[in-house]
């Protein structure tokens, strides 16, 4: 059923400013001829220029926000990729003749091939050398434009006379706002459908959406690519009402504008960046043309205020307020929401729920043969060898415990196992398929689930949306471009969060929640994969008895009767004996021992381990 | 190419190196130390060049040089000690694309600052060091000799600052371990603001030396800054050794690349073709730290 007006009251505000941005846009041409009626001095042309370049700002911001608000890369390449769409216009036009939507038609796909082929360049790197790498890009774009004078016209730029029939600033303003208006729309139906989703995982934590099945630098790449080809479309359209191409465009300093108006309007909402080109307009024509210098100074204090005070930006306005007539309400320190999280989750595990919930695979395994093989896996840092010619079978089915001193190796094993670490020599056997040195990504869409020692998820999600985002990951569906991720999965992460005692903060910030809560939504990630085999690294660190005692029961019923196989590494040896079916113990990167828990409780080698008191002679090393 | 020309590029090329490591080093000493890049380096560079020709032009050149040189790095570590204190201190530890855009803001301020204090126009100040030598057929300024040997001495300084002071063994503890440096009783706060300090008096001293040898217009500080990335880049950001070895590269391939005619289109984008060439082979530099 299609709704006419949306139900929350958060959507119906939002979708209200939608309607009001859209309905100012379109009434921008008769209020500048209305406004040259009753003030003569002023000019409706100058005016409407002036809408025509916010618009064409905002297409350009909103395509760099797709990397900076959504996926939380810096690049200093994207003015290059908009140079490049107000080149390719350009030179097809003057150079070559052809018709100027020709040109404008052609302008993204040519920023799209440099954006790729370049992106795959700074690819090399990340975050930081990433930023550095797009710069260099960046600079050679630019000299190459500058100094290839028969094509580019080097540093004189390129002029053109626009056909009559776009010369009309009204209808050039339409048709600007036409082109505008659908890249927008294709954007956000990008930024909320599944690989959006991706997007925010990898803004939130990169090694928790490798560890749930994301290739991180390909969607990187891929999002890259896009915010260049829809900078191209707003370069293409500079070139139109502008009249003129020039080698500035792409000098790397070009991406404050971006940069700027993107963070003053806010980069975590969609729109935000439109009203911050809005009012960049509105203050580069006041203010930039008195006060040149002046002008870079306000730019900055905006910048370096919106980084350090309000980091969401002039959308973000509003939630400030409302954290602040909170305070005042309370007379106190109201930082947490009204609706806070107790660490009370782990307390409300709910096994049977868990047992219903079709999020947890159910598929009939054979109990006794092997899921897991891992060969002579060593590996060394620098002279260290912190795993060592380990071998070790996970048969299907069992809940297989690894205990040991701490620096016995066993953090090390399971990042050799999900692919963070690859080993020096040996292999890794999973399910019949050599996973030897894949990256985690992979591993993980293979069917191996972790929960973290750290813990890693993503914190400005919602708890639900932690979920759901694991579940699409691993189905694969964060490869479609359209759907709406929020809508996917929404049952079944709910009644995941609820299994595990997080109903009621479904809806709230992960990072919101106390410690206790995190670790269980860690736990919960990783039981959202379907996975066939999980690893749990030190699962109950920083639990409470009771708490252990009742997330250890969820674990060990969840494993016995949906068939999954645990391999969990754990300092609590009452945990270890009351759920492990096989313990293996290691001991200064090597395997010490194996057997079922009696036997090992009685070895009194390991005794010794624990107590301090075996020596490197008697492991016959 | 006849050896004389061989050897006045190559001189091109040192003197190049010169001042660019100098302002490299800075950048690299405080990624080391603090982990943040400093988008504002530029400007501070710009600054002390501004400073150092104002003052050389009123007091004359040859003592008025050398007395603008100590103010403008005064100048140059006084505003970086200021952006410490008021924007550092509240990003350390947060995500780099708060550092990036929080120095970033500080470029634009101080670019800003500087074009309503000095003009937009292009200034230009006497050598303190006259004279040329004549060699091979050709003559080399004896400024940019000058400038060889300062970047030399400067190099052996930082070096002996960082092996053989106490504030060097600090600096490099907290490279590995602020909070283990912490809890050993080191003001780590203090020690961070010393370093930035440190790391804008070289960005000072670098736009000082270059003074008489180029224009000093209101746009150095970005050309300087993106030369000064690539160099760390090259080099890899946090070493001093890879600071020297990509001034070297970079100033070498700036002097050289004057050889290839003016309307290749690929003149200009030699160091950063080559800049990406390493960062393929080498994703952290020749000499790079991990970040973090």
């Amino acid at each position: 059923m299609i709704r006419l007006f949306p139900r929350r009251r958060g959507d119906r505000i939002r979708w209200g400013v939608v309607l009001g941005l859209v309905l100012f846009a379109a009434v921008i041409p008769p209020l500048a001829g209305l406004n040259e009626n009753l003030n003569p001095d002023t000019s409706s042309r100058f005016q409407i220029f002036l809408g025509t370049t916010a618009l064409v700002l905002a297409l350009w911001a909103i395509s760099y926000n797709l990397m900076l608000g959504y996926t939380g890369m810096v690049s200093f390449a994207h003015a290059a990729y908009y140079g490049v769409g107000a080149y390719t216009v350009a030179v097809l036009f003057k150079n070559y003749h052809l018709p100027i939507l020709v040109g404008l038609a052609a302008a993204p796909f040519a920023a799209a091939a440099i954006g790729l082929i370049t992106g795959l360049v700074a690819q090399r790197a990340v975050r930081l050398y990433f930023s550095l790498l797009t710069l260099a890009i960046s600079q050679l774009l630019f000299s190459i434009v500058f100094q290839w004078y028969d094509f580019t016209g080097g540093d004189n730029g390129i002029s053109i006379t626009l056909p009559d029939q776009l010369s009309d600033y009204t209808t050039l303003y339409y048709f600007t706002a036409a082109v505008v208006g659908i890249c927008l729309l294709l954007m956000f139906i990008l930024v909320r459908s599944p690989f959006g989703a991706a997007l925010l995982s990898i803004r939130e934590n990169r090694q928790r959406a490798a560890a749930i099945g994301i290739n991180v630098r390909v969607y990187e790449l891929a999002v890259y690519t896009v915010a260049a080809l829809f900078a191209g479309v707003a370069g293409g359209l500079f070139v139109m009402y502008q009249q003129q191409a020039y080698p500035e465009m792409l000098y790397w300093t070009a991406n404050a504008q971006p940069v700027v108006v993107s963070l003053l309007g806010g980069t975590t909402t969609f729109l935000g960046p439109a009203i911050g080109a809005f009012i960049y307009v509105v203050l580069d024509n006041s203010i930039s043309k008195q006060f040149p210098y002046q002008f870079d100074i306000i730019l900055g204090a905006i910048v370096l205020g919106v980084v350090l005070a309000v980091p969401g930006g002039i959308s973000d306005v509003p939630s400030v307020f409302l954290r602040l007539r909170e305070r005042f309400r309370r007379g106190e320190e109201a930082e947490e929401p009204p609706e806070e999280s107790a660490g009370e989750a782990i307390r409300m595990f709910d096994v049977r729920k868990a047992l219903a919930s079709e999020a947890i695979q159910a598929e009939e395994v054979h109990s006794g043969q092997t899921l897991l093989r891992i060969e002579h896996v060593s590996r060394s840092f620098g002279g260290l060898r912190a795993v060592e010619d380990v071998s070790l079978e996970v048969k299907q089915g069992d809940r297989h415990a690894i205990i040991g001193p701490n620096g016995a190796g066993k953090s090390t094993l399971f990042n050799l196992i999900t692919g963070q670490l690859k080993p020096s020599s040996g292999k890794v056997i999973f399910d019949g398929r050599d996973i030897t040195g894949k990256p985690p990504h992979v591993i993980a869409r293979t069917g191996i689930g972790r929960a973290f020692q750290i813990t890693t998820i993503f914190p400005k999600l919602t708890v639900r949306q932690n979920l759901q985002y694991a579940m699409l990951a691993h189905g694969g569906y964060t490869v479609r471009p359209f759907g709406i991720a929020n809508r996917m999965f929404s049952s079944q992460a709910q009644e995941l969060a609820e299994a595990v005692g997080l109903g009621a903060w479904a809806d709230l910030p992960a990072g919101q929640l106390s410690h206790g809560d995190q670790r269980a939504i860690e736990i919960a990630i990783s039981l959202a994969l379907g996975s066939k085999l999980v690893l749990l690294d030190e699962p109950t660190a920083g639990m409470s008895a009771y708490e252990t005692d009742k997330a250890m029961e969820l674990v060990r019923r969840l494993a016995t009767e949906r068939h999954l196989t645990l391999l969990f590494c754990e300092h609590d040896m009452s945990v270890v004996f009351s759920t492990a079916r096989t313990v293996t113990v290691m001991y200064q990167g090597r395997v010490l021992t194996e057997g079922t828990p009696e036997q090992i409780r009685r070895n009194p080698d390991v005794q010794k381990v624990y107590l301090g008191e075996l020596e490197q002679e008697e492991l016959g090393a | 190419m006849t050896p004389g020309q061989l050897l006045l590029f190559a001189v091109g090329g040192l003197a190049n190196a010169a001042y660019l490591f100098i302002v490299a080093a800075g950048l690299s000493l405080v990624f080391g130390a603090l982990r943040v890049i400093n988008m504002a380096h530029g400007s501070l560079y710009m600054v002390a060049a501004f400073v150092t020709v104002v003052i050389a032009n009123q007091l004359g050149a040859g003592l008025g040089f050398w007395a603008g040189l100590l103010v403008a790095v005064a100048v140059a570590g006084a505003i970086g000690g200021i952006v410490e204190v008021l924007v550092l201190r509240r990003v350390y530890g947060r995500e780099h694309l708060v550092q990036l855009l929080g120095t970033y803001a500080v470029s634009l301020i101080v670019a800003g600052g500087v074009r309503i204090v000095f003009g937009a126009n292009y200034r230009t100040v006497v050598s303190p060091i006259p004279g040329h030598i004549d060699l091979g057929g050709y003559s080399y300024a004896s400024y940019s000799l000058f400038m060889i040997a300062a970047a030399i001495v400067i190099a052996a300084g930082v070096w002996a600052m960082l092996y053989r002071t106490n504030l060097g063994r600090n600096i490099r503890a907290a490279v590995a371990d602020p909070d283990l440096l912490n809890a050993t009783g080191v003001n780590v706060t203090r020690l961070y603001t010393t370093v930035f300090v440190i790391g804008a008096g070289l960005a000072g001293l670098g736009g000082a030396v270059v003074a008489p040898s180029q224009a000093v217009g209101s746009s150095i500080d970005t050309d300087v800054l993106v030369l000064a990335f690539a160099i760390s880049v090259i080099g890899g950001l946090g070493s001093i050794i890879g600071s020297a070895v990509g001034a070297l590269i970079v100033g070498m391939v700036v002097s050289f690349g004057l050889v290839i005619p003016r309307t290749n289109p690929f003149a200009l984008a030699f160091v950063f073709i080559i800049m990406t060439a390493v960062l393929i082979v080498r994703p952290r530099g020749l000499f790079g730290l991990p970040e973090n």
